[in-house]
């Protein structure tokens, strides 16, 4: 059965990689980036030795590693047919051999791989000695093994839960924190290493609760074993042992239950029932209402908007609190509309195959312009609350909360550029979405990642462009009073952005009304 | 007899080098329910999206109701329901929202839209599940939520892409008794299916597509030929089927 289920995991990563183009890249740059990362861990593990905290350390690329394991198959649920015990419910196998053999095709792949190669950098790092090295060997054997079992412990007990609607939009959220975590290693840990802020004393200390967990286990055997204290060190690694068994055991269970489980989980799903919002107010206001629904319900769009404000605030991070503050407000301002033009850049191809009753239904130049003004209306609701508290929050952090107001204006006028380049991108470079498993946000499907490029390109470009007079507005007005100039930049630049949607809304309206049943036959390609 | 409810002359379509749909004509009188059959691939997809105006054909014309579709797709798209063939809504609205939203669209005006929604949602029995996600619909409660969505602006013509594809009995008998009941009020109804007991129970005309030409157009019973639907339409499609020949062991008890 182990063998079966190894070649099973080996045909479905052979078979993605012959799916397409894009499939091939993916998992060429994967295999890359394994590797990369393995090789990363190993220095980082290895450069530790002699240090005063290697111990605390390694205790903590060991845990960082384990949540990794555990954070990334919810996130792939689906990517791996491995994965979900529903997959092979209905072939006639015992329990113990289809677990020993989930496990041998979760330690296969290249990122299994990685993970033990990167973690064996303890040899030179942490371990000393004969007896060092053997438990170090034992300990990142162990370490993985724990691993894994997390993972399959973890998918398995919410296999239901993770193939429901519900469950996946609960998965697509832990995207938001994993890019926060992302931009701020990417972003504010290199400047604070800079600046001395982050050192190797940093952390001196961490394992003082870090060391009980498994991860820590683990490290603390290597260093006990590596100064003398065998006894010490085959206890930790015992109890590693002992956990990863009890872990097993619970999984074994989950396992035997979720064979015969079936899914109860999207039953349950209710809403009030009030009436769509501002379907009074003709069809911008229905279009309007039904996008608004769109950015609460669906877990792409929360995520989006996350994304919005993590990049406007990781961008400015670096120069805030520096002279340069200015630019930082700017660049934020600039990426905030930038990033909302590129993600609603391709909405009808978004929208997917539903976009035929739209289609069906919008005739005319006129109701086509009450489309894209209800988008306008509906995005703007929620980015202009956004945009003016993420500038004056940070106009505030800079110490200068004055300087917000005029940052707002050019949040205005980026805002505006950003809906008209959107509106009518997403009638010119119209594509297939597709949404991937591990990711909440539909991609281009393959063959379409030069449309989406195109529009990304046009979107950050373009806002940056219309951002140009209000900037240089703001500059040349510095010597005015305050209270006349600041209320005349903000009405100017209101009415700037108003414009330039305006004038979005009827470019895209018409070029729709040309071309709308090629649209919706892009829109009905979208796999969603 | 008037002029006819849909008339389709000379459609094509091409998709690189296949002709997918290879000039078709079709006459469908006001008040018929219609089917469209065919085997996979033959052009019933292509051919209805054509008729409602969401695919662009390379040569022909659609009059429905004496409206052309292609030279005034505004006024033609007015008077047309559509149900297509995957029942891809939005899925993020409830059922009552989604036919809320179509009437709207639509230009109903909202108190009107609300009232139709309810009473669309009590005859398709979906009632109880109106303020579901669609996301969280079965494949019938999809289909018979597109139907109220294609239907609640009252339309006089009515298409369908394998409105019965998925769908389980009791669903299939509402969907069929609101489709004869909107036929009987002198609307008109064509649908695409692959089920002929279905088209040979329901339709009073029938047209057969395969390779997208159509091969039989008529009343039911003309194009029967005294025959059963499904044997007309295999002889004139043509069996493909093998008999098994080469699977000697199957259907034996040893392995």
């Amino acid at each position: 059965m182990a063998r079966l289920l190894v070649q099973l995991k080996l045909r479905l990563l052979t078979n993605a990689l012959r799916s397409s183009r894009a499939a091939k890249v993916g998992f060429v740059v994967s295999t890359i980036f394994a590797a990369l990362v393995a090789i990363g861990t190993f220095v980082v593990l290895a450069a530790l030795r002699g240090q005063s905290a290697s111990v605390d350390q390694t205790a903590a690329v060991f845990t960082v590693f384990a949540f990794g394991w555990l954070i990334l198959p919810l996130l792939v649920f689906g990517l791996d047919g491995t994965l979900d015990p529903a997959t092979l419910a209905m072939y006639p196998l015992r329990t113990r051999p289809l677990a020993i053999g989930l496990l041998a095709a979760s330690a296969t792949g290249a990122w299994p791989l990685a993970n033990l190669l990167g973690l064996l950098g303890v040899l030179v790092g942490l371990a000393r000695g004969g007896l060092g090295m053997v438990v170090a060997l034992l300990a990142v054997l162990l370490q993985v093994l724990f691993c894994i079992t997390l993972a399959r412990f973890v998918t398995t007990g919410l296999a239901g839960l993770l193939r429901s609607r519900r469950g996946k939009d609960l998965a697509a959220f832990l995207v938001i924190p994993i890019f926060a975590l992302y931009e701020a290693f990417a972003q504010v840990v290199p400047r604070m290493a800079a600046e001395g802020k982050i050192t190797a004393a940093t952390f001196a200390g961490i394992d003082k609760w870090l060391r009980w967990l498994p991860p820590g286990l683990a490290a603390h055997a290597i260093q006990d074993a590596s100064t003398g204290r065998a006894g010490t060190a085959l206890l930790l690694l015992g109890l590693l042992a002992a956990v990863i068994v009890v872990l097993g055991g619970l999984w074994f269970r989950s396992l035997g239950r979720a064979l015969v489980t079936v899914d109860t989980s999207t039953q349950s799903s209710a809403l009030r029932g009030a009436p769509l919002p501002f379907a009074r107010a003709g069809i911008r206001g229905t279009v309007a209402g039904r996008y608004l629904i769109y950015q609460r319900r669906e877990p792409g769009s929360i995520v989006r908007w996350c994304i919005i404000a993590v990049v406007m605030l990781a961008s400015s991070v670096s120069t805030i609190r520096t002279p340069a503050y200015h630019v930082a407000l700017i660049l934020s301002a600039i990426l905030g509309a930038g990033m909302l033009s590129t993600f609603h850049a391709n909405s009808i191809g978004i929208t997917g195959p539903g976009f035929g009753l739209e289609a069906t239904a919008l005739t005319g130049l006129r109701s086509l312009r009450g489309y894209f003004t209800g988008h306008n209306f509906a995005l703007a609701s929620i980015a202009v609350p956004l945009l003016v508290a993420v500038s004056f929050g940070l106009a505030a952090f800079a110490g200068h909360p004055a300087d917000g107001f005029w940052v707002v204006a050019v949040d205005f006028g980026g805002l505006g550029a950003g809906l008209a380049i959107s509106s009518v991108c997403t009638v010119t470079l119209a594509y297939p979405a597709e949404k991937r498993v591990g990711s909440p946000i539909p991609g281009a499907a393959s063959g379409a990642g030069g449309q989406a490029f195109a529009a990304a390109i046009c979107s950050i470009a373009g806002v940056a462009l219309a951002t140009v007079p209000v900037i240089l507005a703001a500059q040349f007005t510095h010597s005015v009073a305050a209270a006349v100039r600041l209320p005349v930049l903000l009405l100017c630049a209101a009415g700037y952005g108003i414009a330039l949607a305006w004038m979005g809304t009827r470019i895209a309206a018409r070029t729709a009304d040309q071309r709308l049943p090629e649209l919706y036959q892009i829109a009905a390609r979208s796999k969603l | 007899m008037g002029e006819p409810a849909i008339a389709v002359r000379g459609l094509r379509k091409s998709f690189g080098a296949k002709e997918a749909v290879a000039g078709i004509d079709l006459d469908i009188a006001a008040g018929s329910l219609a089917g469209l059959v065919g085997p996979n691939g033959a052009g019933k997809t292509t051919s209805l999206s054509m008729m409602t105006g969401l695919l662009r054909p390379d040569a022909g014309q659609v009059r429905v109701d004496g409206l052309d579709m292609w030279a005034d797709p505004a006024a033609a798209k007015a008077i047309i329901g559509v149900v297509p063939a995957e029942a891809r809504l939005f899925e993020r609205l409830s059922g009552a929202e989604l036919l809320e939203y179509s009437a709207r669209l639509r230009g109903l005006p909202a108190g009107e839209a609300r009232s139709r929604a309810g009473q669309l949602l009590d005859v398709l029995d979906l009632t109880a599940d109106a303020k579901r996600l669609v996301a969280d619909y079965s494949t019938g409660m999809r289909k018979k939520a597109a139907l109220g969505c294609a239907l609640i602006h009252n339309p006089s013509v009515l298409f369908l892409d394998e409105p019965l594809e998925g769908v389980d009995p009791v669903s299939a008998d509402v969907i069929r008794r609101l489709l004869t009941h909107f036929v009987g009020s002198g609307s008109t109804v064509l649908f695409s299916s692959h089920v002929m007991e279905l088209v040979e129970q329901v339709c009073d005309h029938v047209s057969i597509i395969d390779k997208g030409q159509i091969v039989a157009t008529g009343p039911t019973d003309q194009v029967r030929g005294g025959k059963t639907l499904q044997q007309a339409f295999i002889d004139l499609v043509g069996s493909k089927a093998g008999d098994g020949e080469g699977l000697s062991w199957l259907g034996s008890s040893s392995s």
